[in-house]
C-alpha cells in the first residue's frame, strides 16, 4: 500500500491488487488512474453498514464514499483542496464528511453525536468518526491546513465553517454567544462557535464554507 | 502533507502561519475590529474569553463611533476585545498586513479583514470601497499575491485592491466603445460591452494595489446604497425609476421562460 501527493492536492493511491491496499474515496475525487482500477458505490451508510446509514439519515451527515480496488494507481483530488494525510494507530478521528477524501482498507466509519445547540439545526451537530488503524486523506480548501493543539491549558474557540476535524481526547461544546446572534441573519457572521477543550488536535481550514 | 501542531507558544504574534499565506494570526493587545466571517479560530488566554462585540451592542460604544464612520458597512463588522490569539482566513486569499504611520489607504471592502483601533474607516467616494486613515495595522487579502504599481495606470475595476496616497480614480471609457456609443441609438447599447471597456483611471503620485483577478459576490451593500439614493428623487424622477425597473424586470421573466 503506498500514498503519497503528486502535488499539495493531488493524493495518489497505488493498488497492488491485494485487499489491504483497497481504499475508500470520496465520491466523484478520481481524477485520473492507470491500470486495472475498479470504482465501486461504497453503498448504504459510505460503508458504515446498516446501522451508521440509519444514524446518517436522521443526522442529515451524509457520507458518499466510493470502494477502490485492483491494481494500478488512482489520482485523488476535490475543487483543488489541499490534502492532510493522517496515520490512525487506535485513536478516534472527527471529521466533517465533507473534508474526508481518502481513507485505507480496516478503518472503520461511524456517525457521531457531538452535542445538542438549541432548536435550530445546522453544521456540527453530527460529525463523522473514523476508528482503526490506517491512514486516511483529509481536505483543507482555501490553502493548507492548519493543525491547532489543544491542551487543559489552552482551549480553543472555532468556526464550524472553517473546521475540519479533530483528533484525540477532545471534548467539544457550542458557544452561543448572545452577542453574535445579533447580527444573525443580516451577514454571514457566525452564529455559534465551536468550543474544544481536553488534549489533542484540531483542524481548520483558511477558508470557510458557505 | 502532514503539519506540526502550532499552539500559543508557537504561533506568531502578528504574522501569517508558517507556510501558509492564506491564514494570519494576531495576539489581541487591544480592541480589533474584524469583518464577520473572517475569524476561523481563537484561542483565549489565560482562562479568559474574547469577545467578539457587534458595532449596535458594545460596551466600546464611544470608541467604536470615533473609529468606524461607515453606517453602509456597520453591520459586517464586530470588535473583538480580549486576551489570547485570533486566527483569520479570507476565501483562501493571501493575507497581507500593511502598516499606516499618519498614513491613508483604501481597499475594496471585502478583501479587509481586520484593522486595530489606531485607525479610523470611512466609507470611499468609490462604491465597495473603504478608507482606513491614521497610525496602526490593518490586514487586507487579496487573489494571489498583491502586485504594487505606480501612477500613471489604469486598471480593471475587479482586479484593483486599493490604492495609497494617490487622489481617488476616475472612470475611463475605452476610445472604441466611446466611438460606439457615441454613434449607437440609446437602445442599442448594451450588446457592445467587452467587459474590458470600463477603466479605473489613476494618476498623481503614489500607489496601486493590484490582484490577479476577483471572484466576483453579488455585493449585499448595492441595494442599500440604492435605497438611501433614490430617496434624493422628486416624484417626476421616482415614476422614471419605477417604469425602468417594471421594464428590467419584465426582461428578467421573459429570460426565465
Amino acid at each position: 500500500m503506498s500514498w503519497r501527493l503528486r502535488t499539495p492536492r493531488v493524493l495518489v493511491v497505488d493498488l497492488d491488487g491485494s485487499r489491504g491496499s483497497a481504499v475508500r474515496a470520496r465520491t466523484g475525487s478520481m481524477v485520473a488512474c492507470e491500470g486495472e482500477v475498479s470504482f465501486k458505490d461504497a453503498g448504504i451508510g459510505g460503508g458504515g453498514g446498516l446501522r451508521a446509514a440509519l444514524k446518517q439519515r436522521v443526522a442529515g451527515e451524509s457520507l458518499p464514499l466510493m470502494e477502490v480496488s485492483g491494481r494500478g494507481s488512482v489520482h485523488l483530488a476535490v475543487e483543488a483542496g489541499h490534502v492532510l494525510l493522517l496515520e490512525l494507530a487506535g485513536e478516534v478521528l472527527r471529521v466533517e464528511s465533507e473534508s474526508l477524501l481518502c481513507l485505507s482498507e480496516g478503518l472503520r466509519t461511524d456517525v457521531a453525536f457531538t452535542g445538542l445547540r438549541g432548536a435550530s439545526s445546522g453544521q456540527g451537530l453530527f460529525t463523522t468518526s473514523v476508528t482503526g488503524h490506517g491512514r486516511v486523506a483529509l481536505l483543507s480548501l482555501g490553502g493548507p491546513p492548519i493543525a491547532l493543539r489543544v491542551t487543559p491549558r489552552t482551549p480553543l474557540v472555532v468556526d464550524p465553517d472553517a473546521y475540519v476535524g479533530c483528533l484525540g481526547e477532545v471534548r467539544q461544546s457550542f458557544v452561543t454567544d448572545v452577542s453574535w446572534r445579533a447580527v444573525v441573519g443580516e451577514s454571514s457572521g457566525e452564529a455559534f462557535s465551536l468550543r474544544f477543550e481536553g488534549s489533542g488536535t484540531v483542524f481548520v481550514q483558511p477558508e470557510e464554507r458557505r | 502533507m502532514s503539519v506540526e501542531p502550532l499552539d500559543p507558544s508557537t504561533l506568531p504574534e502578528h504574522d501569517n502561519l508558517p507556510g501558509n499565506a492564506h491564514a494570519y494570526c494576531v495576539r489581541l493587545t487591544g480592541p480589533l475590529f474584524v469583518q464577520t466571517g473572517r475569524m476561523i479560530a481563537h484561542y483565549p488566554a489565560g482562562g479568559g474569553t474574547i469577545r467578539f462585540e457587534p458595532l449596535t451592542a458594545t460596551s466600546l460604544g464611544t470608541l467604536v463611533a470615533e473609529r468606524f464612520s461607515s453606517p453602509l458597512y456597520s453591520r459586517d463588522w464586530v470588535v473583538a476585545n480580549g486576551q489570547g490569539h485570533v486566527l483569520l482566513g479570507d476565501r483562501g486569499y493571501d493575507i497581507n498586513s500593511y502598516d499606516l504611520d499618519e498614513g491613508n489607504l483604501t481597499v475594496r471592502a471585502a478583501n479587509l479583514l481586520a484593522f486595530d483601533a489606531g485607525l479610523e474607516l470611512k466609507e470611499s467616494i468609490v462604491p465597495g470601497f473603504l478608507t482606513l486613515i491614521g497610525t496602526g495595522r490593518f490586514l487586507a487579502s487579496s487573489s494571489g499575491p498583491v502586485i504594487f504599481v505606480e501612477p500613471p495606470v489604469r486598471v480593471d475595476p475587479e482586479a484593483l485592491v486599493g490604492w495609497a496616497d494617490c487622489p481617488a480614480p476616475a472612470l475611463h471609457f475605452d476610445a472604441g466603445w466611446m466611438g460606439h456609443f457615441l454613434g449607437a441609438a440609446r437602445g442599442a447599447l448594451f450588446g457592445t460591452r467587452s467587459g474590458e471597456e470600463r477603466q479605473y483611471d489613476f494618476t498623481g503620485a503614489g500607489t496601486v494595489l493590484l490582484q490577479s483577478s476577483e471572484r466576483l459576490r453579488e455585493d449585499p451593500h448595492a441595494l442599500r446604497r440604492l435605497e438611501g439614493e433614490v430617496r434624493q428623487l422628486g416624484p417626476g424622477a421616482l415614476q422614471q425609476l419605477q417604469a425602468v425597473v417594471q421594464q428590467q424586470l419584465a426582461e428578467h421573466q421573459q429570460q426565465q421562460r
